[in-house]
């Protein structure tokens, strides 16, 4: 049998049916639509919390007080009979390879300004702040490089807290009080929005040393390091912990890098991922049953033409191949049909509601052509070998 | 025809078509199944967190210092404030008739050395009332001694875990170690617990509170746990607390209070708003069984194109027609849906075998959704061949055309 008269002879065994090969489809096609819109969704909040993460950059090390050995946050952030001192960032800055060192305090307390005041959040952080977390100054200067233990009291304000003090007025040189302390507003921050729940605009930035002080603190909560693109991070992280080590006498903090960092949430949301993908392939599963069972009622259907083909010497081999040839037809053409279906969802889906993230991953895209084939063959293949074993001469008496 | 006729001759046609009905039934029963095991999985999750939140006590209060005004933010988690909370702030407020018993709370990390083995481990200082209001249990020896908050006690109470690696087989009561630079002496172990909501049971020390105050140099509480003492009054103690505190503090409300109710509530809605999304994930799946139950039946239809005839030619109504082959979609659905069922319960019989501290559960509402979903489809899909059958020409169909 030529190719050409294969494709004549399955392409027309479909097109007999037309509802019938039609709706076997729509049954694949829902399924593969299923799992490219959801792995989408999947995909699209993958990246969009990636991106949330790499904010900051990528040549990033964070250092926080306190070791422990399983994963989560060291209660060292809280109280630590070792805390990270200024002197231990002042340290870190002169490593080899360093950008920058940014030191961080958290709290939370009352700021003033003239007759308005507003509970928010403190951040205390050092000159390079900006640099290491890649905020910009949008008016005004960023802490100057002072004495790090007896910086002067100056503050930069984020883009909503001054809004808040300041309406529309400009801040720069005005002062604004916090606890009992007066602090003079040098520059205003550009806006950054949340990152991770931590609303970057409505903090306001004041020198670590004058933090520490604000708070009755001791320590540091973070040091965050940003280092040369051309470095290499172990090394980078050898050199860290080697210093720290040195000041501390043992390792009493602990270290994280962004990629270990980007890493694990990687995994963690391609399982996320891959899970969805694995809920969406129960269709998939059905859908294939789907065919399986079209597919047993064709050949019964057809059993006086297999007779005639196999009496004017079709070879078994070549019987199967048709049967099979139909099936995987019928799955792909449900499968093609399921990747429009699921991308013009997606795309739908982008245009209503542009909050909930949507990328169409071609990676799972392919898997779902590719699977649709494969369940196209695995349910092509018990009809077709039934096909293929019927006696010619029984099959050509049969009603 | 009667209804009970009826019923017998599509159970006929549908026992007549073995393979074809079994493969109809395995569709429908995998979405059910899939359907049933999915939800049951998130009502499990929503279960065990709503277990881990009752195990610290359903009418609990966190009190913690700072308060942001920015709508729709985070507390601040981290606690700095320029002005303390204080253990005289925590005191005050036991004078409240609302409030059954506290526990005001310092965490850290320290090492803990015990003969040349150390440990980095979470030391939590607290009062004698932790145990009761976090439920934790005592394996051996005693909890801290109910003694005045304010003064400082050379004593701990270790968590299983860090006790058996600096103990080992060793008894650890009565013997004395050392935490940062001070020495405490173990007066007791807890039972295993393991992870309680974020934090590690198992892997912390428990001091005095003034002990870790000095140890950590602080002066600040990190929290106070509060138990309310009738679950109603929670709202009246959450005002309360804010208005005692705003009074110490000159006026200012700088504290935050978080209802063990809001957080759980929180969790709740999202677990269950993943278990519906979930549950309809799967239940895409019953529509593609209702599609290829469509399938089929058309099929059928052209197949049975004479039998059709000759019942109208007996004086068979539409309707009747209509109701034969409605009648084999329902019975094809409900025993789909029925195996579907069977093998989901299965299955969750299974995983609660395997796993017998989560309680996996398929929600009701879920398993009757699962059914209806599954027969309703059937049902819809089937109503086209229906009436493509009841709409033969008697003529036509006898001679089978």
């Amino acid at each position: 049998m030529s190719l050409q008269d294969w494709l004549w002879l399955v392409t027309g065994a479909l097109r007999a049916h037309r509802l019938r090969s039609a709706l076997t489809a729509l049954g694949i096609a829902v399924g593969i639509a299923a799992v490219v819109l959801l792995t989408a969704i999947g995909a699209g909040i993958e990246r969009y919390v990636l991106n949330e993460f790499t904010q900051f950059g990528t040549h990033l090390i964070s250092i926080a007080p306190g070791k422990t050995s399983t994963i989560g946050l060291s209660m060292g952030v809280f109280g630590t009979v070792r805390p990270l001192s200024l002197d231990d960032s002042e340290a870190l800055r002169r490593l080899p390879q360093i950008v920058g060192v940014a030191p961080v305090i958290r709290g939370n307390a009352r700021v003033e300004a003239g007759q308005r005041n507003r509970r928010t959040e403190v951040l205390g952080v050092g000159p390079d702040t900006s640099a290491v977390w890649g905020i910009d100054v949008a008016a005004g200067h960023s802490l100057p490089r002072d004495d790090p233990r007896a910086a002067r009291p100056f503050a930069i304000l984020g883009a909503e807290l001054r809004q808040e003090l300041f309406g529309s007025a400009s801040p720069l040189g005005q002062i604004v009080r916090i606890g009992q302390n007066r602090f003079r507003v040098i520059g205003i921050m550009a806006p950054k929005g949340q990152v991770l729940g931590f609303d970057m605009d409505n903090a306001i930035y004041i020198p670590a040393a004058r933090a520490l002080e604000l708070f009755n603190r001791e320590g540091l909560m973070e040091v965050d390091v940003r280092y040369e693109a051309a470095a290499s991070t172990a090394r980078i992280t050898q050199a860290i912990r080697r210093l720290l080590m040195e000041r501390h006498g043992r390792e009493d903090f602990t270290i994280t890098t962004q990629d270990q960092m980007l890493d694990v949430l990687g995994n963690i949301l391609g399982v996320l991922t891959g899970a969805v993908a694995a809920l969406g392939s129960i269709s998939l599963l059905v859908g294939g049953v789907g065919i399986l069972t079209i597919m047993t009622i064709a050949v019964t259907e057809r059993t006086q033409e297999i007779g005639l083909l196999r009496a004017i010497g079709t070879g078994r081999r070549q019987l199967l191949l048709l049967f099979l040839g139909e099936s995987v037809l019928l799955a792909s053409i449900g499968g093609l049909a399921g990747l429009g279906l699921g991308i013009g969802l997606a795309w739908l889906l982008e245009l209503l509601a542009p909050a909930l993230p949507v990328r169409i991953s071609a990676f799972y895209t392919l898997l779902a052509l590719a699977l649709s084939a494969l369940i196209g063959l695995l349910a092509g293949v018990l009809p077709a070998r039934r096909a293929a074993r019927l006696d010619p001469i029984e099959a050509l008496r049969a009603e | 025809m009667r209804p009970l006729d009826l019923l017998d001759f599509a159970l006929k046609t549908v026992t007549r078509y073995r393979l074809r009905t079994g493969l109809l039934l395995a569709a429908m029963a995998i979405g059910v199944a899939a359907v049933i095991l999915l939800t049951a999985l998130g009502e499990g999750a929503r279960r065990y967190v709503a277990n881990q939140f009752s195990a610290l006590g359903t009418h609990l209060l966190i009190v913690l210092p700072g308060r942001n005004e920015t709508r729709g933010g985070q507390p601040p988690m981290l606690g700095e404030t320029p002005r303390d909370l204080t253990i005289d702030d925590a005191l005050a407020l036991t004078r409240s008739r609302l409030i059954r018993r506290l526990a005001p709370l310092v965490v850290g990390s320290a090492t803990v050395s015990f003969a040349g083995r150390s440990r980095e481990t979470n030391i939590l200082g607290s009062t004698a009332e932790l145990l009761a209001v976090r439920h934790l249990e005592l394996a051996q020896g005693q909890f801290l001694p109910a003694l005045d908050p304010r003064r400082a006690a050379p004593v701990c109470v270790l968590g299983n875990q860090v006790r058996d690696e600096l103990f080992g087989p060793e008894p650890a009561v009565g013997r004395w170690l050392r935490i940062g630079d001070r020495r405490f002496r173990v007066i007791g172990v807890l039972a295993p617990k393991g992870q309680s909501l974020g934090t590690d049971v198992d892997n912390t020390a428990i001091i005095p509170l003034a002990s870790a105050q000095n140890l950590f140099n602080t002066a600040s509480l990190f929290r106070v746990l509060v138990e309310v003492d009738r679950r109603e009054d929670t709202a009246r103690a959450q005002q309360a607390i804010l208005t005692l505190i705003r009074a110490r503090h000159e006026g200012e409300d700088d504290i935050t209070v978080i209802t063990q109710d809001a957080v759980l509530a929180t969790f709740d809605k999202i677990l269950r708003t993943l278990t519906l999304a979930v549950g309809g994930i799967a239940a895409i799946s019953l529509v593609v069984a209702g599609i290829l139950i469509m399938n089929v039946m058309l099929v059928s239809v052209t197949q049975r194109t004479q039998e059709i005839g000759l019942l109208k030619a007996l004086g068979t109504t539409p309707r009747t027609i209509r109701g034969i082959f409605l009648g084999e979609a329902a019975i094809l659905a409900c025993w789909g849906a029925g195996a579907g069922l069977v093998i989901g319960a299965a299955g969750v019989g299974v995983g609660r075998f395997l796993y017998p501290t989560f309680p996996l559960a398929p929600p009701w509402w879920a398993v009757l959704a699962a059914l209806g979903v599954a027969i309703g489809t059937a049902l819809l899909f089937a109503l086209l061949p229906a009436r493509r059958a009841a709409r033969l020409d008697p003529v036509q169909a006898l001679a089978g055309r």
